[in-house]
């Protein structure tokens, strides 16, 4: 089967004045029809670059880009912009982690909405717009009165939730979440992402989840992709990789979270930081802060490989068959 | 300044309405038949120094709103902030840099929390210089850096050299974070300061905080969505629901045996990192909550699933219950 999107080798480099930051180097995933993706990793590791440069939203003079992203046999990397600007929220839908800045602070939301719902139908009438936008914004949990706000009366988590309906107005195929829900309690949190789910159901929505937050991969994804400083580290079923995490940095993640019950530990990080972007080292990304570090891992570069239950890791030290 | 029972921060009925603009022109209409949103409604609380109080709630119940009146960004409809037994509107108008030293706010929103057109040097550096922190700009310097790697934000050249466009969301939060601890402030407001940051860098960050509350006494309000993390780092916990604090108490009584029926909802919500984990959330119903004249019972009555008819009546009073806990809710009963 063709897969819904199928990223090959895609890289993506900021060009600065004084240093080149490789922001994302050499990702490679599928994701199919209805399927949900989890992608989880370090602050600065490059998870909203990817989804920025899918959609073709970073300045074009100051960044390169190589690599494709086929989505339903168009190359979103190389496609014109009228084509682009053609799928994005009508098939291709994102709530960025700037969403919060994202609307125009002169216009009420109701009108911003209805701006953004002509783009695809023109001839839409008010009543029309009207109708979807509350039937969304109920299963967001907010009142009507929303409708006529202006951005500034609204809190951190509202506005998330503005950017949420506006995403899903048209029912895209690929629904792209940058920590959509960071300002959402985990009550409503939780009523979001289950009717997302129902509608993934129904209309074969797909959806890409980037979040700091493993329990939300753990309730609502499938598949969950673990990105280390630009590079796909691990990438599995969610039960899998959660369960018995293989990479180190994986296990360093899943090992630090608190928890609501039993005794209160000291909060523990993974000693160390990012590597410099605009300076990746040779070996492993992830060797000067990994416990077991070999020799191999500081000179040659692992490979993502693929391990008996399909998950696939990029690691020396776990082995596993090469893939391709 | 003040005596030892006097709590070091005193937030005294505060409330905060803001005008319900429905459409319609208010020329002639009383203060009395307008409508409100009230967004913080008659919160008072509590705290020492070296404490750190965590605030949880639904999106929208007002905590940024309180934040932002404790550091007197916005000034109350009614009601005051004292800060060692000092009114906080009164020290704003004696000395107005003294105060905003002295009380410091990380915003919830990283992206628009800095001025897009400097690099983070500048950033960090115009406070230093304007509150007279560090003999010279080297010295400066040398603090800026430090702090960025103390933070894990490496190599710090190139960041100081950076625009905030040119940082991540996670990266913006920690410099936001790193900037309000310069002034080592009597009292901060966090507001969702770690939304971001994934638990690997994130416990740098809290016990950077957690060691500025202990070794300056600084008290730290934890504003957070992160119930696990919020009972990691907080001495007590304040559950807020449309404006309300409806349950207070010591962080592990709220969290083992929340009481109100919301902290109980929010608490049973909390899902797990195990996929297979089973939860048994508590239901939560009715129509999305508005804080325009809400009342005149509990305000959660409406989507509350112990709610009785006394619950329509009137607002609850508080429920003391051991150790300061208390509660708001009339389905409950003292002990
Ligand atoms: N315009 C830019 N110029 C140079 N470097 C940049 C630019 N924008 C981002 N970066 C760097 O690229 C890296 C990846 O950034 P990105 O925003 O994709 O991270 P992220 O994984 O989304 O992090 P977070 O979880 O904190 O949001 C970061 O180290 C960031 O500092
Ligand atoms: N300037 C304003 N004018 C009118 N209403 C406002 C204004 N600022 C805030 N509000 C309203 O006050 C209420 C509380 O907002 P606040 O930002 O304090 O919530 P919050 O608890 O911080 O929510 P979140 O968790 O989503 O950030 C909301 O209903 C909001 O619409
Ligand atoms: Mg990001
Ligand atoms: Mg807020």
């Amino acid at each position: 089967m063709e897969h819904l999107l199928d990223v090959r080798d895609l890289s993506i480099t900021y060009l600065n004045k004084s240093r080149n930051v490789q922001a994302v180097r050499h990702a490679s995933f599928t994701i199919d029809r209805g399927d949900s993706l989890g992608l989880v990793g370090e602050s600065g590791s490059g998870k909203s670059t990817l989804a920025m440069g899918m959609l073709r939203i970073l300045p074009e003079n100051s960044i390169e880009m190589t690599g494709s992203a086929l989505f339903m046999g168009k190359d979103l990397i190389s496609i014109s912009h009228e084509e682009m600007n053609r799928l994005r929220w009508k098939e291709i839908a994102v709530v960025f982690q700037k969403a919060m800045n994202a609307l125009s602070p002169v216009h009420r939301i109701g009108t911003q909405i209805e701006d953004i719902y002509r783009v695809h139908e023109p001839r839409a009438t008010k009543a029309e717009i009207h109708d979807r936008t509350m039937e969304l914004l109920r299963m967001v949990n907010m009142p009507e009165r929303v409708y006529r706000l202006y951005p500034h009366e609204m809190s951190g988590g509202m506005l998330q939730r503005v950017a949420i309906v506006i995403s899903l107005l048209h029912s895209p195929k690929l629904l792209v979440f940058d920590e959509a829900t960071t300002a959402l309690d985990v009550v409503t949190q939780g009523q979001i992402l289950e009717e997302v789910v129902a509608m993934e159901k129904t209309i074969e929505m797909t959806r890409i989840m980037i979040t700091h937050d493993m329990s939300v991969v753990a309730s609502s994804c499938r598949k969950v992709a673990v990105m280390y400083a630009g590079e796909l580290v691990e990438i599995g079923m969610v039960r899998d990789v959660l369960k018995q995490p293989l990479h180190p940095y994986t296990q360093g993640l899943m090992s630090s979270f608190p928890s609501l019950k039993g005794e209160k530990k000291q909060l523990r990080a993974i000693p160390g930081f990012l590597p410099d972007l605009s300076d990746p080292p040779a070996g492993c990304a992830f060797a000067s802060r990994c416990p077991h570090c070999t020799q191999q891992c500081l000179s040659q570069k692992p490979v993502l490989r693929e391990m008996p239950d399909g998950r696939r890791v990029a690691c020396h030290l776990v082995g596993g068959q090469k893939h391709e | 300044m003040s005596d030892k029972n006097t709590p070091f921060l005193t937030i005294d009925h505060i409330t905060k309405w803001y005008p319900h603009n429905d459409g319609r022109i208010h020329l002639f209409r009383s203060r009395e038949k307008r409508s409100w949103v009230k967004a913080v409604d008659d919160v008072s609380l509590t705290m020492n120094r070296g404490e750190v109080l965590g605030i949880i709630g639904e999106s929208g119940c007002g905590k940024s709103t309180l934040g932002r009146i404790l550091v007197r960004l916005e000034s109350p409809t009614s009601g005051d902030v004292l800060l060692g037994g000092r009114s906080t509107a009164q020290m704003l108008r004696e000395d107005r840099k003294a105060f905003r030293k002295r009380v410091q706010i990380v915003f919830q929103n990283p992206f628009d929390t800095f001025t897009p057109r400097d690099t983070i040097q500048k950033i960090l550096m115009r406070p230093l210089r304007n509150y007279g922190i560090g003999a010279s700009d080297e010295e400066r310097l040398a603090m800026c850096r430090e702090a960025l790697e103390a933070g894990g934000l490496h190599p710090t050249d190139e960041i100081l050299k950076r625009y905030p466009h040119e940082l991540s969301g996670g990266q913006l939060q920690r410099i936001s974070i790193i900037r309000s601890m310069f002034f080592k402030p009597d009292l901060i407001i966090a507001d969702e300061p770690v939304s971001m940051l994934d638990v690997s860098v994130r416990a740098d960050i809290i016990n950077m905080l957690l060691d500025l509350a202990k070794k300056n006494n600084t008290a730290v309000i934890f504003i957070s969505h992160d119930i696990a993390l919020t009972r990691y780092i907080s001495d007590h916990i304040a559950v807020m629901y449309l404006g309300r604090v409806v349950e207070y108490g010591r962080t592990d009584d709220v969290i083992a045996g929340p009481r109100h029926p919301y902290t109980r909802v929010l608490i049973s919500h909390c899902a797990d990192v195990d996929p297979d984990q089973a939860r048994d959330s508590l239901p939560i119903t009715g129509e999305p909550p508005t804080p325009i004249n809400p009342g005149p019972g509990c305000y959660f009555a409406p989507r509350c699933f112990m709610a009785c008819e006394g619950c329509r009546a009137a607002y609850p009073g508080r429920v003391e219950l051991e150790n300061g806990h208390y509660v708001c809710c009339s389905c409950i009963r003292e002990e």
